[in-house]
């Protein structure tokens, strides 16, 4: 029997255990703005995939979410409209020919540390951005050149009509630096470079927030740049994006009032919410796909394009929209909905017509394997409950398959190498614009993977060289229709999804999806 | 003349540095097989590692490719590889990560404390907890208190420990607001200037106590969900322990001797019991320490567990050889230090 003694310990351990929690004071978040006017302290609850606090060396969305609103890039998006960039740190004119954009930087704005942002700042963070080969955000600028035309602006050159240049400088990986504080601390313009570690610690930008502690597994902490003359500062005092995997977590969270934002949230669980949160739900910029391998070595005779129209016609997309929640839509192409070229309409269900396909690819009966990636669920939607529901399409429409979930870092290897016959991936776009999904067409990255070489769809080649070469953007939004139509005709893809991207929050304002940073910190505010 | 005592004495201090010499070099020979399986391991993964960090973006970038294969010696042999890891670790480096590009040495240094810190609260509070009921348990067996520590010990042990840290999670924070939200720290505080890594210590040492407090409060729910399953196994082991050194002639004659309860509990019964709990106990705190992937998910700990999970799902291989590394040298030091203990605790195995 324990002893009073012991007993009286228990007790008193158990009393200081409670008592310290309720010190410590559960529910901490509250409302944003409960600490004055200014707006408090904003707290954002997300999985975070950060790498670094470099924005030359930054290719990861959570990356881009925090350094957004710390660098400014010359032209931005504003809010969720992301067809058109606007006016950044600078305004932006273009040749008719597509070949020379030139840069005029707003006079008399300022770094965090007081110092005016000009040419050399502008041409410091190119050449720096194209000097580090390393970096996996290099290959946005592989294609542009720069010079420098006066104090205050820059000329960028491509050798080919290059209409996604504004989309591109828009992307946090070409926040412009403070290039005296960063060469003084190890930067440079090739691989050289040694600044990265300075940067984890120190922002050197023209943003409306600066940074107050990087942790790259548990928390980024921003507060108001000092120094900045934009319009639009920052609207709270502090900042902090914290590191939460789990979704059911950044739920609990925010309806504990211990959060206000939470990102990655799947649909049912923003369905369950309720009416004190505010929601934020659409499609995502990401695309789910199926792909039937055109290469007869890799997927023998199934490798033509009535395969893949046999299945194109034989899923059934509500049903599969069902699996994504609230916000997800049917990928009417490969391009989602909120970029130029978009379709209107998706495909649907069409057995005849299946049959039909199926009777001409060659398919005997055979059972096939579908691979896919099982541990990177996209927008909530999980690949391997998604793969269940197409083989029960699928064998319905008598074609049966086996299922091969593997982990990503294992799958993407024969995805990559354009050895996997029938596979589920899924894309989303390098920069904010349509032409990130041109490596669908045949000879691209993706049309590569599947097999699909030029000499297979001639017509379909062409339509990608017109959208690549437009120089007008009519004429570019028409070529991109026509190449998403072309592709549902007779590509070897057959769009799935475009998951949601879904968002809860309470007492913030201004929380809307855009591809490039996932959330403009810049722009939340305390509820009005 | 030397006494027996004396000798004795002068041949365990002799005896002892030669006995950490030799747990030193099997040691080092067990952790290089430690580093020798989970490179061959990481090695026969399928997959290829620079694709799954670079993305798809970068992917297509061929001068980027090129970049991560030399940095990271991917475009060398698999021995060679191997060679040059061994080399860079016998200078204390234990390589850069692939998805972070930071070294792995840092990253852990940051992980490991998180973890050490749940870990080590929560092997105290099972040990307190798990010591009484056992013994409760063990002296009245077969009544109703030791059915009822019985049941509670095997709930404990049953209880899916992720389950568990969602429902306290939800039942304390969300419905109840007792205790405060995940991770190490309320959002409106900073962590303490680094000094040892573990935020109670190094708030204490910055005599900061609002900080001590709120670090406190953050670990209390993940040392409860922990602790369940350690108290549950430590409460039957400690059971089953005290039945036996209860039955034996030292016990029995100490009780008849009216030798008061407590002093019989305290200077017998659990050292006579100690050995084999030491042994469950060192198990324990080393699952504790390596095994936390769930609760720290859950909590948004981002402690060792953590950081193997990101290192395994990017196949990082220098983060999951660091890994191996670290569970390894947490075995070892574990069993060298209960081994130690023994001798401490029973003078039948002192070194002889």
């Amino acid at each position: 029997m324990a002893s009073p003694k012991i007993r009286r310990a228990m007790v008193l351990g158990l009393v200081g255990t409670l008592a310290l929690t309720a010190c410590a004071g559960g529910n901490s978040g509250d409302q944003p703005n409960d600490e004055g006017e200014g707006g408090g302290t904003l707290v954002i609850d997300t999985a975070f995939s950060l790498e670094t606090g470099d924005p030359g060396r930054n290719y990861v969305p959570t990356g881009s979410t925090v350094l957004h609103p710390l660098y400014e890039t010359l032209l931005t998006f504003e809010g969720d409209d992301e067809t058109e960039p606007v006016p950044g740190l600078a305004t932006m004119e273009v040749n008719d020919d597509a070949t020379e954009f030139t840069f005029s930087i707003e006079e008399g704005r300022t770094f965090s540390d007081g110092t005016p942002v000009d040419a050399d700042d502008v041409m410091f963070t190119f050449e720096r951005l194209k000097g580090m080969e390393a970096s996996k955000a290099n290959h946005l600028v592989v294609d542009i050149d720069i010079e420098r035309v006066d104090d205050m602006t820059v000329q960028m050159t491509t050798e080919t009509p290059f209409l996604q240049l504004p989309a591109i400088v828009t992307n946090p990986a070409l926040g412009i630096l403070n290039s005296e504080v960063v060469i003084e601390n190890g930067g440079t313009t090739d691989d050289t470079d040694a600044a990265e570690e300075f940067l984890n610690g120190t922002s050197v930008g023209s943003g409306p927030y600066q940074l107050e502690s990087f942790d790259l597994t548990s928390q980024v902490v921003l507060v108001p740049s000092e120094e900045y003359n934009g319009d639009q500062p920052a609207q709270f005092e502090r900042v902090v994006v914290r590191n939460v995997s789990e979704a059911a977590t950044q739920l609990t969270n925010l309806r504990g009032g211990d959060s206000h934002l939470a990102l990655d949230l799947s649909g049912d669980q923003v369905a369950e919410l309720g009416d004190d949160f505010d929601i934020t739900a659409g499609p995502g910029a990401q695309t789910i796909f199926l792909f039937a391998n055109q290469d007869s070595e890799v997927f023998g005779d199934l490798a033509n394009p009535k395969f893949a129209e046999a299945v194109r016609y034989a899923l059934d997309y509500d049903a599969l929209l069902e699996l994504a929640g609230d916000g997800a839509a049917q990928a009417t192409g490969v391009i989602p909905p909120m970029f130029l070229g978009a379709l209107e309409d998706g495909i649907e269900q069409d057995l005849d017509r299946a049959a039909e396909a199926l009777e001409e690819s060659g398919y005997d009966g055979e059972t096939l394997t579908l691979r896919f990636p099982n541990d990177q669920p996209i927008g909530g939607v999980d690949f391997t409950t998604l793969a269940e529901r197409v083989q029960s399409q699928l064998s319905a429409a008598g074609i049966s398959i086996d299922l091969a979930p593997a982990p990503f870092a294992s799958e993407i290897e024969p995805y990559v190498d354009g050895t996997a016959d029938f596979a589920m991936w899924y894309w989303g776009p390098d920069f904010a614009d349509s032409s990130s999904f041109l490596p669908f067409g045949p000879d691209e990255t993706v049309g590569i993977r599947s097999g699909w070489p030029a000499e297979s769809a001639p017509e379909i080649a062409d339509l990608v060289s017109e959208a690549r070469q437009a120089t007008d953007l009519d004429e570019r939004e028409q070529a991109f229709t026509d190449f998403a139509t072309a592709l549902q005709e007779e590509g070897p893809f057959i769009p799935l999804l475009v998951p949601a991207r879904s968002f809860a929050s309470s007492g913030v304002d201004g929380v809307t999806y855009n591809s490039n940073w996932t959330i403009d910190i810049a722009e939340l505010s305390p509820a009005s | 003349m030397t006494s027996t005592k004396e000798a004795a004495r002068n041949h365990t201090g002799s005896a002892l540095p030669r006995y950490l010499l030799r747990r030193l070099g099997t040691s080092v020979i067990l952790l290089l097989g430690v580093t020798l399986v989970t490179f061959i391991l990481t090695a026969i993964v399928p997959g290829d590692p620079i694709s799954a960090a670079l993305g798809e973006g970068a992917i297509q970038n061929p001068a980027t490719v090129e970049a991560y294969r030399e940095r990271y010696g991917m475009d060398r042999s698999l021995p060679e590889r191997y060679w040059l890891y061994l080399v860079t670790l016998l200078q204390g480096d234990l390589g850069t990560s692939i998805r972070t590009s930071r070294p792995v040495l840092e990253e852990l240094s940051i992980a490991l404390p998180a973890t050490v810190e749940v870990a080590v609260a929560a092997v105290i509070v099972s040990l307190a907890v798990a010591l009484v009921m056992g013994t409760i348990a063990a002296y009245r067996a077969g009544k109703l208190s030791d059915q009822i520590v019985r049941v509670l010990s095997l709930i404990g042990l049953s209880v899916p420990t992720f389950w568990l840290a969602i429902m306290t999670y939800r039942l304390f924070f969300m419905e109840l607001g007792w205790a405060p939200g995940s991770g190490r720290l309320s959002p409106s505080l900073n962590p303490p200037p680094r000094i040892t890594g573990l935020y109670l210590v190094d708030f204490a040492l910055d005599g900061d106590h609002v900080g001590f407090i709120d670090a406190a409060a953050h670990l209390a729910l993940p040392v409860l969900v922990l602790s369940l399953f350690t108290i549950g196994l430590l409460t039957r082991f400690i059971r089953t322990s005290v039945l036996e050194v209860l039955s034996s002639d030292y016990i029995r004659a100490a009780r008849a001797k009216g030798l008061p309860t407590r002093k019989v509990v305290l200077n017998y019964l659990l050292r006579g019991a100690s050995l084999p709990i030491l042994t469950m106990l060192g198990i324990a705190f080393g699952a504790l320490l390596s095994g936390t992937v769930l609760v720290e998910a859950i909590f948004a700990w981002p402690g060792l567990g953590t950081y193997a999970y990101y290192a395994a799902i990017n196949l990082d291989l220098p983060a999951v050889m660091g890994v191996g590394l670290v569970v390894g040298i947490i075995y070892v030091v574990i069993n060298l230090t209960v081994d130690l203990l023994y001798g401490v605790l029973d003078p039948r195995v002192r070194l002889r």
